[in-house]
């Protein structure tokens, strides 16, 4: 019985450790090695591209702190964070529109939530452009309006971008935590004499917040890796972790910075993880 | 099925492998390149199954191929590239020299220093970067970088750059009179604060839809490619190629076979095939950047009366490829322009 046990869980052993651990090793020894000349590595240990993080040679050759990477660490920070506040605020009220719809309605509602999924990432956002543009319908709208310039190239069509790449992830969560609310107790809160606001704040927002939280984490962890909106919509002026992790194994040939940078965007999502699935236990503690 | 079924079937199936590259030619090239005309043409003259797959810079196909077993057996990368490819070991030794398309290079093309022994490489296309205006947008003079660098007031805030620094860089180099991949960090500083300056004016840094932003005049003045603006102009966008005073930046893309390539010898059949003066015509038209070999010139479309893009009359000056030193300049600058 044992041995079955342990040859049945094979398959999830060596996918976790041969598709999972193996390239992350092989991520972290990178980020400790030797930078080739032009780009690639060589196996020696060289812990600098740690350094590098915090301290850059300026113009005229001396070390000194340079916040340059922590400011886009921030940056990268600051959108992934609002990216899911606004998905967060949109999709409690969608995903309580359709969780109360009829069957039917409510099935068909969620297909069309999902539906984005089915096109293309580039074309999802290539689509904003032309949303978005001089000559398109928002565009124009914007002209007409007396707006003056294009709105693409700005932080505004970057977040709009990056809210509805993600929010169907939000949705989702969200729709399956209000689905299982229990109608009686909004009742019970009405009939407590609890306004709809209190209702909606003291017992709709508890009950769905493991819906809210499981969306906050689908939507936050991608959304610091973000490469495309920043790119086509931010009209790239300002990087991102991303971005800069995929220059550093680009053009500026440095792969173990590249390899350094990118670990630490894994233990922000590690932190974010962590910090996320406490909370949840706490929680399911205290009820 | 049994385990041993089943280590049966995966041997198959690893035999089976090698046989089918065998019968394909997987091509990594700039995007939307090579007339897909000729790779019909090719795949019916000898039955091999061509796949393409394009990238967007010269960087993107070094990292590839760095990263080992890419799968390709002829990429298409600039002079710079090919030369660090050829250092870094990256490449076959196809003995270009001995190749039928050899014949058919211009011999200002032979011998260069990216591969002076002609043993790696066959060039397929050159021109130059530079900027476009849009006409609608912009009708002032632009005979110099300093339009697009420090913009008048009519292309303020309507500037758009590349999101890599290799030719963006150069062409500042070639307006301050700085030399290509200097490794003095005061000269560099002024390419530094030149882009800095620039900055605020610059809408987009972005290699990608290019087309649209300035046909459409979303941006006034674009940093872009001849051939680009050519086919571009002549769909109906109101655009100009700039020939600045101070120098375009130059490039030649050559074909080339990366080590380990499945399919070497198909590699040559295509470079063969490509490089024939009928085929090459044909590559010319489509592709609309200049030809380093010899072309059918009754059905070659494009003269200087009807393409200045392809025959500028200003200097153009070829990317090099940098020291690892003088690379970490250029990725400093566009890192601090970028933070």
């Amino acid at each position: 019985m044992r041995s079955a046990r342990v040859w049945g869980l094979m398959p999830a052993w060596v996918l976790m450790l041969g598709t999972l651990m193996v390239p992350l090793l092989i991520v972290a020894a990178v980020s400790v090695a030797e930078r080739g000349s032009y780009g690639g590595f060589a196996w020696d240990f060289n812990p600098l591209s740690y350094r590098e993080i915090l301290f850059s040679e300026d113009w005229d050759g001396n070390l000194v702190f340079d916040p340059k990477y922590l400011s886009i660490i921030g940056r990268t920070l600051l959108l992934a964070g609002a990216t899911t506040l606004i998905c967060m605020a949109l999709a409690l009220p969608v995903a309580y529109v359709i969780a109360t719809r009829p069957p039917k309605t409510k099935a068909l509602l969620i297909y069309l939530v999902t539906l984005p999924f089915w096109v293309s990432m580039i074309v999802r956002v290539y689509a904003w452009l032309i949303i978005l543009g001089n000559e398109g319908f928002v565009g124009r709208f914007w002209h007409w309006i007396g707006g003056e310039g294009t709105l693409l190239f700005t932080p505004g069509a970057m977040l709009v971008g990056m809210v509805y790449s993600y929010i169907p992830l939000m949705v989702l969560p969200v729709f399956a935590a209000i689905e299982k609310l229990d109608p009686a107790l909004l009742e019970a809160g009405a009939d407590l004499y609890g306004s709809r606001w209190t209702t909606a704040r003291r017992v709709i927002l508890p009950l769905t917040w493991p819906g809210l939280a499981a969306g906050a984490v689908l939507v936050f962890v991608p959304a610091l890796g973000t490469v495309l909106e920043p790119m086509l919509l931010g009209g790239g002026k300002q990087m991102m972790m991303g971005t800069l992790i995929q220059t550093q194994f680009g053009g500026a040939r440095n792969w173990p910075f590249g390899a350094a940078v990118a670990l630490v965007l894994m233990a922000m999502v590690v932190i974010v993880l962590v910090i996320n699935a406490r909370r949840s236990m706490s929680r399911e503690v205290r009820v | 099925m049994n385990l041993k079924t089943m280590l049966g079937a995966a041997t198959a199936v690893a035999l089976a492998l090698p046989a089918y590259a065998e019968g394909t030619l997987n091509l990594y090239t700039w995007s939307d390149s090579i007339a897909p005309e000729l790779i019909e043409k090719f795949e019916a003259q000898t039955g091999l199954t061509v796949n393409t797959d394009g990238f967007n810079s010269n960087e993107d196909a070094l990292t590839k191929l760095q990263a080992g077993s890419s799968g390709y057996d002829i990429v298409t990368p600039s002079q710079h590239f090919v030369k660090i490819m050829i250092d870094e070991g990256l490449l076959e030794d196809i003995n270009a020299k001995e190749l039928a398309a050899y014949a058919q290079v211009d011999d200002k093309w032979k011998g260069q220093w990216w591969d002076p022994e002609n043993a790696y490489s066959i060039p397929l296309a050159y021109g130059t970067a530079g900027f476009a205006v849009n006409r609608d947008v912009y009708e002032g003079p632009i005979d110099s970088w300093e339009v697009y660098f420090t913009p008048p007031a009519d292309l303020k805030g309507k500037v758009a750059s590349l999101s890599y620094p290799d030719e963006v860089v150069g062409a500042a180099q070639l307006y301050l009179g700085v030399p290509f991949c200097s490794e003095d960090k005061s000269e560099m500083k002024k390419v530094y604060d030149l882009l800095m300056a620039q900055k605020p004016d610059v809408a987009a840094y972005s290699s990608d839809n290019i087309e649209n932003r300035i046909g459409t005049g979303e941006v006034g003045a674009h940093f872009w490619w001849d051939g680009n603006v050519l086919k571009t102009r002549n769909d109906g966008a109101n655009i100009v190629y700039a020939e600045p005073k101070e120098g375009l930046v130059g490039w030649l893309d050559s074909f080339v076979v990366p080590k380990g390539a499945g399919n070497v010898e198909g590699a040559k059949q295509f470079i063969d095939f490509m490089s024939e003066k009928e085929n090459a015509t044909i590559q010319y038209n489509y592709y609309a950047h200049s030809s380093p070999v010899e072309l059918d010139l009754e059905k070659a479309k494009y003269t200087p009366e009807n393409a200045p893009e392809l025959f500028p009359t200003v200097p153009v000056e070829f990317s090099k490829a940098c020291s690892p030193a003088a690379q970490d300049l250029v990725t400093k600058v566009w890192t601090d322009l970028l933070q």
